[in-house]
């Protein structure tokens, strides 16, 4: 240990939890940290005393950095979990420092100019260290958040096709689209050429449409128009005694049903690139 | 005492392009800045410039935390924008302090004894001002990603 730290070091260790308790009467009611307000007192008080003792852990390592992810890590998967925002979760943080040194400061620790010296040393020190966990905590509760946006994403990362069979610019979502087109104008001139009616087959049409939208985002409305003026080129060559009307309804509903998912989509693709 | 604690920031502003160099060689190679390894070079000294120019505005202010919620929301919102992770973008600020200091300790700015006193004072008050724009930034961040979170959930 550094013979420079070994005073603030010491103080903190057998002050843990006095410095503890100082922080969390500060930190819950503090303005800037309202999520903590409503937490159960042992429970705030016990992080502060796990930080303190992790504070000579720290110290004592060979490696500080490693060290630290021991606390910060639990630090931040408690809090996270007790959904407190990441802002207040490193506020708080700030606050720990800030009330360890004011602590030693309340005390006269560093009082002659040899230990006005010592204080400079263990200030940069004890930023480094804080430092090391604000990243850590940061970092985890970053990665969590991912978790959480993956889970919320599952069932439409499916539909996406995003593994390596359906990757960008893969041949098989054209595949698999050309085929459903194909089906889609067989199915039209059965039903209009065949049996000259407009039946609900068109309700089958959403499948292509809402799947070439989420694979392509606002591209995909192409497909929506392709199938609406194919309801309409053949009801005009077909079904000459039935009016128009329903079907011009229809392919403004395909075009419509394509552009929102398209452009939602957008909105979900620039959030998966986000994280 | 603020006449002590500005000489570091005052140092700070007047070499802030030197500082400014420095900072980016290390945040282009450090581990926990990864995303700035492939950024333009000029293009971060002058966010370092511009950082350390607002940081003493900040400095002085009569009203610091409310001048950096001015200041240091835009700047949360542009580091989003270009899709910087939030634990590299307050790392790569902690590094922006950490270079300040280092510069100063470089020019033996505190070596006499009535200098260290001035030292922590100019490093607690530095502190504490990080700690107000390291606290923006992270509000900003959740608050746009909270936003983004929100539409996803809308469109399921």
């Amino acid at each position: 240990m550094q013979a420079y730290a070994a005073k603030l070091i010491e103080l903190i260790e057998s002050k843990a939890e006095s410095i503890a308790k100082q922080w969390a009467a500060d930190v819950m009611k503090h303005d800037r940290t309202p999520s903590y307000h409503s937490l159960p007192n042992d429970m705030v008080i016990e992080q502060g005393t796990d930080f303190y003792r992790l504070f000579r852990r720290m110290s004592l390592a060979e490696n500080s950095y490693d060290e630290a992810k021991t606390f910060s890590w639990k630090y931040a998967e408690d809090f996270y979990r007790k959904k407190i925002p990441l802002h207040e979760a490193i506020y708080a943080l700030m606050l720990m420092r800030r009330h360890l040194w004011l602590y030693a400061e309340f005390q006269g620790t560093f009082v002659t100019a040899l230990e006005k010296q010592q204080a400079v040393e263990s200030l940069n020190r004890t930023i480094l260290l804080f430092d090391y966990v604000s990243y850590q905590v940061i970092e985890k509760y970053q990665e969590l958040i991912i978790g959480s946006v993956e889970r919320r994403l599952g069932a439409i990362k499916t539909l996406m096709m995003t593994g390596p069979i359906g990757g960008k610019g893969s041949t098989y979502k054209v595949g698999l689209m050309t085929i459903f087109l194909l089906v889609a104008c067989i199915l039209t001139y059965h039903y209009h050429a065949t049996l000259k009616t407009e039946d609900i087959f068109t309700h089958l049409f959403y499948i292509p449409v809402i799947l070439a939208s989420i694979w392509w985002g606002k591209k995909g409305i192409f497909a929506a128009i392709f199938l609406g003026v194919l309801i309409l080129t053949s009801h005009a060559l077909f079904l000459t005694g039935i009016p128009i009307s329903g079907d011009v309804v229809r392919a403004i509903m395909f075009v419509v049903i394509g552009g929102v998912i398209g452009w939602l989509m957008e909105g979900i693709k620039k959030l998966e690139e986000l994280y | 005492m603020k006449a002590f604690t500005a000489k570091l920031v005052d140092l700070t502003q007047k070499n802030a392009e030197v500082i400014a160099q420095q900072w980016a060689k290390d945040v282009k190679t450090n581990s926990k800045t990864y995303t700035y390894h492939g950024a333009s070079e000029d293009k971060i000294i002058l966010q370092a410039k511009d950082f350390y120019s607002n940081f003493q505005m900040m400095f002085f202010h009569e009203l610091p935390y409310e001048q950096a919620e001015e200041i240091f929301e835009k700047y949360a919102e542009a580091r989003y924008r270009e899709g910087i992770p939030l634990h590299e973008a307050l790392y790569a600020l902690i590094l922006m302090r950490r270079h300040m200091w280092l510069y100063a300790e470089f020019q033996a700015m505190f070596n006499a004894e009535v200098e260290h006193r001035q030292a922590i004072g100019s490093l607690s008050r530095t502190i504490l001002m990080f700690d107000y724009i390291m606290y923006v930034i992270a509000r900003k961040f959740w608050k746009l990603m909270k936003l983004e979170l929100l539409a996803i959930k809308n469109t399921q």
